[in-house]
C-alpha cells in the first residue's frame, strides 16, 4: 500500500500545479461571490438561487476538474515517459494506476473543499444560519466527481485524451439524465422493443449521476427526501461500488496493455 | 552487491572540470580503465523475440524485433547498436517486461522481467527521462527510494550519496523545472541506481548532453563497468561505445546483423605506406594492385594503401624497394566502430533491396551516429 500511496502523493503534487486547474478554481471561486450580490429577490428566492446557482457551479467546475485530470492521469505519464522509470521498479501495474487514481481524487476533494468552504462560509455570512443541504450538497458532488474520475480513468486505458474527453462527458451527461433513461425504457406501445431494450442497457450500464444531485430538492422545496442520511449513505456506496468497478475493469485492461 | 561498492572515490573531484551545466561529479574522476570481472553466468537472455506492430495507415503488420537472440554476461557492457527504428528500444521495453513479446522469451537474472524481485535488482533509464517537475532533485531520489520500500532514513542517505556522484550536490534542493537537460540526466542516472542495481538498462544516457557532461555520464560508465555490474547500453556515440563496451551487437530493422566483441569487429584494418620518388612502372603498378592496394600520387610522394596482414604489408615493401623507393613511413590504420556500423547497416540496406537509397540513407545515419 505504501507504493500506492507514494504514487498518490506524486500525482497530487504534480495535479494540483496543473495552471489549467486553478483556472476552473478561481472561475468558480469568483462566480460563487456573484452569485451574492443576487438582492432584487425576497429572502427566500435568494436563498433558493444562492444555493442551486452555487452547488450548480460546483458541480460544473468539478466536471472539469475531474475530467481533464482523469482523463490525462495515465496518458500523461506514457507520453513523458515517466511511466517507464515507474513501471521498471517493483511497482504492479495495478499499483501504479490505484495510485494515479487516488491522487487525482485528493486534487478532485481539495479543488471541491476549497469550493465548498468559500460557499458554505458565504451563505453563512448572508443568512447567519447553516442550511444543512448546503455541506451535504458538497460532499455529494465529491462523490459525484469520484465516480466521474474513474469513469474518465477507465476510458484513459484504451482510448486517447480527445477521445476520451468527449466520451467521459457524454457519460456523464447520459448518467445525470438517468430518469429520462428510465422513462424512455418503458414500452408505451410506440416504441420498438429494441429502442426499449437500447434504453434499458442504457440505464443499467451508465452510471447514475444525477442521483448526486440534490440541488433539486433545494429548488423544489415540496419534494422532500424522507430520511437525507439514508439518501447520502446509499448514493455514496452506489458511487463507491460503482467507481470499485470501474477501476477493476481499469485494472483488467490496463494488465494486459503495452506502455 | 553491496552498497559500498557503489561509493565513488570523492577526493579527486577538485580537478575535475565543469559542464555547462554547471555541475562536475564525482563520477569524472573515480575511474579506472580495468575491465570488468565478467563469469560466465547469463544476466540477459534474449531467445528468438519477436515484436509486431500493426501499421496504422497501410494496416500491415511490420516486425520492429525480427527474431532475434542474444545472451548478455554477468558484469558485462554491452553495446546494442543500430539506427534509429531498428528496434532497440522495443527489446529494452520487452526486456523490461513493459511491453509484451509476440513470440519468443526474454529473461533477465534468469526469470521474466515483470516479476517484482528482479526489478529490485534491475533498472532503467530512458531516452530524455522526464520526471515530476514540482519535485526538487533530492525529493524525486526519495520518490523512486519510496518505490523500493526503503525506510525514511535509508532514503535521505541514498538521497545525498547519489545527488553527491552525479554532482548535483548544490542543486539537490532545486525545483526540476529549473534543471536544464545535462541535469536532468545526472538526475536520471541517480535514480537508476537507487536500487544498487545487477542490471541496468541505459537507453541513450549520453543524447543531447555537452561534452563535459557527455564525459562525466561515460566515465560513470566505466566505473559502473569496474563494480562488475551488468550494462545493456542503446547509443548513438559509436566512439563511447567502443571505448566502454566488451561486446557489441548491430540492430537493423528487427535483425541482428553483427554481434562480437568489439576489438574482434574492428580488426582488419589498412596499412599506408607513404613512399618519396617511386618509379612506378605498368608492370608494378599491376602487381600493387594485384595485391588489393591502391596508389594515390601527390607530386614527388606516393601513397600506397593496402590490407595490414603481414604477407600484404611485406609484399608492398618489397614492392616499393623494387621501384627504388624511399620509405618514408608505415602506418597500420585501424578500423573504428563506425565504420563496421556503417558496413553493416550497408549491407542490411543491399540485402532488403533498397541499395539505391543508401546514398542518402547512409548520409543521415551516419550524421546520426556522429
Amino acid at each position: 500500500m505504501g507504493t500506492v500511496f507514494t504514487l498518490a502523493q506524486g500525482t497530487f503534487g504534480e495535479a494540483i500545479r496543473r495552471k489549467i486547474l486553478n483556472i476552473f478554481l478561481v472561475v468558480a471561486l469568483a462566480l460563487i461571490g456573484l452569485f451574492f450580490a443576487f438582492s432584487s429577490f425576497s429572502m427566500r428566492e435568494q436563498m433558493t438561487i444562492t444555493l442551486s446557482t452555487g452547488l450548480g457551479v460546483i458541480t460544473l467546475a468539478g466536471v472539469f476538474i475531474a475530467v481533464i485530470l482523469g482523463i490525462n492521469l495515465v496518458p500523461a505519464e506514457i507520453e513523458k515517459r515517466t511511466i517507464y522509470t515507474i513501471l521498471s521498479k517493483p511497482v504492479r501495474r495495478h499499483e501504479f494506476l490505484l495510485g494515479k487514481f487516488l491522487g487525482g481524487l485528493l486534487t478532485v476533494f481539495v479543488n471541491i473543499a476549497l469550493m465548498g468552504i468559500v460557499f458554505i462560509l458565504g451563505v453563512w455570512l448572508k443568512t447567519h444560519s447553516m442550511d444543512s443541504q448546503v455541506w451535504q450538497g458538497v460532499i455529494m458532488i465529491f462523490f459525484q466527481m469520484m465516480l466521474l474520475c474513474s469513469v474518465a480513468l477507465l476510458f484513459s486505458v484504451f482510448v486517447s485524451p480527445f477521445v476520451n474527453f468527449f466520451l467521459t462527458f457524454a457519460v456523464f451527461l447520459l448518467g445525470s439524465m438517468s430518469s429520462i433513461t428510465e422513462s424512455l425504457a418503458h414500452q408505451d406501445g410506440h416504441k420498438s422493443q429494441i429502442a426499449c431494450d437500447f434504453f434499458w442497457f442504457v440505464h443499467f450500464v451508465i452510471p447514475n449521476f444525477g442521483n448526486f444531485n440534490i440541488t433539486n430538492p433545494i429548488i423544489h422545496p415540496d419534494v422532500q427526501v424522507q430520511n437525507m442520511g439514508l439518501y447520502m449513505g446509499q448514493t455514496i456506496i452506489y458511487g463507491v461500488i460503482y467507481s470499485i468497478i470501474m477501476l477493476l475493469i481499469a485494472i483488467l485492461i490496463f494488465d494486459r496493455r503495452e506502455v | 552487491m553491496a552498497q559500498d561498492e557503489l561509493s565513488p572515490s570523492t577526493g579527486a573531484q577538485s580537478g575535475a572540470a565543469k559542464s555547462s551545466d554547471g555541475y562536475s561529479g564525482a563520477i569524472s574522476s573515480s575511474v579506472s580503465s580495468g575491465s570488468a570481472p565478467m563469469s560466465g553466468e547469463i544476466a540477459i537472455e534474449i531467445k528468438n523475440l519477436v515484436k509486431r506492430y500493426r501499421n496504422l495507415i497501410t494496416r500491415e503488420w511490420v516486425n520492429a524485433v525480427n527474431d532475434i537472440s542474444l545472451d548478455v554476461h554477468k558484469g558485462e557492457i554491452f553495446g546494442f547498436l543500430g539506427p534509429n527504428g531498428a528496434g532497440k528500444t522495443t527489446t529494452i521495453k520487452a526486456l523490461l517486461g513493459l511491453i509484451f513479446p509476440d513470440s519468443g522469451d526474454v529473461k533477465v537474472l534468469g526469470e521474466a522481467p515483470n516479476n517484482n524481485a528482479i526489478k529490485a535488482k534491475i533498472s532503467y533509464l530512458p531516452e530524455s527521462p522526464y520526471f515530476y517537475e514540482h519535485m526538487t532533485a533530492r525529493e524525486i531520489i526519495n520518490f523512486y527510494a519510496s518505490l523500493f520500500g526503503l525506510d525514511s532514513r535509508e532514503r535521505a542517505k541514498r538521497a545525498d550519496y547519489l545527488i553527491d556522484l552525479v554532482g548535483l550536490a548544490s542543486a539537490g534542493n532545486k525545483p526540476l523545472r529549473a534543471f536544464s537537460k545535462g541535469m536532468l540526466q545526472r538526475v536520471g542516472i541517480a535514480q537508476s541506481l537507487i536500487n544498487d542495481p545487477e542490471v541496468l538498462f541505459f537507453d541513450e544516457p549520453t543524447s543531447g548532453l555537452d561534452p563535459i557532461a557527455h564525459r562525466d555520464i561515460r566515465d560513470l560508465i566505466l566505473h559502473l563497468r569496474t563494480e562488475g555490474r551488468t550494462l545493456f547500453l542503446s547509443s548513438h556515440q559509436l566512439s563511447d561505445v567502443e571505448l566502454v563496451c566488451d561486446r557489441v551487437s548491430i540492430l537493423y530493422r528487427g535483425k541482428i546483423r553483427k554481434i562480437g566483441r568489439v576489438d574482434e569487429l574492428v580488426v582488419g584494418g589498412n596499412v599506408e605506406i607513404l613512399v618519396k620518388g617511386f618509379k612506378t612502372t605498368p608492370a608494378l603498378a599491376a602487381e600493387i594492385t594485384g595485391l588489393g592496394a591502391k596508389l594515390e600520387q601527390s607530386g614527388p610522394d606516393t601513397l600506397i594503401i593496402g590490407g595490414s596482414d603481414n604477407e600484404t604489408k611485406n609484399a608492398l615493401i618489397d614492392l616499393v624497394r623494387r621501384g627504388e623507393a624511399q620509405i618514408i613511413a608505415v602506418t597500420p590504420t585501424r578500423r573504428t566502430l563506425e565504420d563496421i556500423f556503417i558496413e553493416t547497416i550497408r549491407e542490411g540496406e543491399v540485402e532488403a533491396g533498397e541499395a539505391t537509397k543508401f546514398a542518402e540513407a547512409s548520409t543521415t545515419e551516419a550524421l546520426e551516429v556522429k
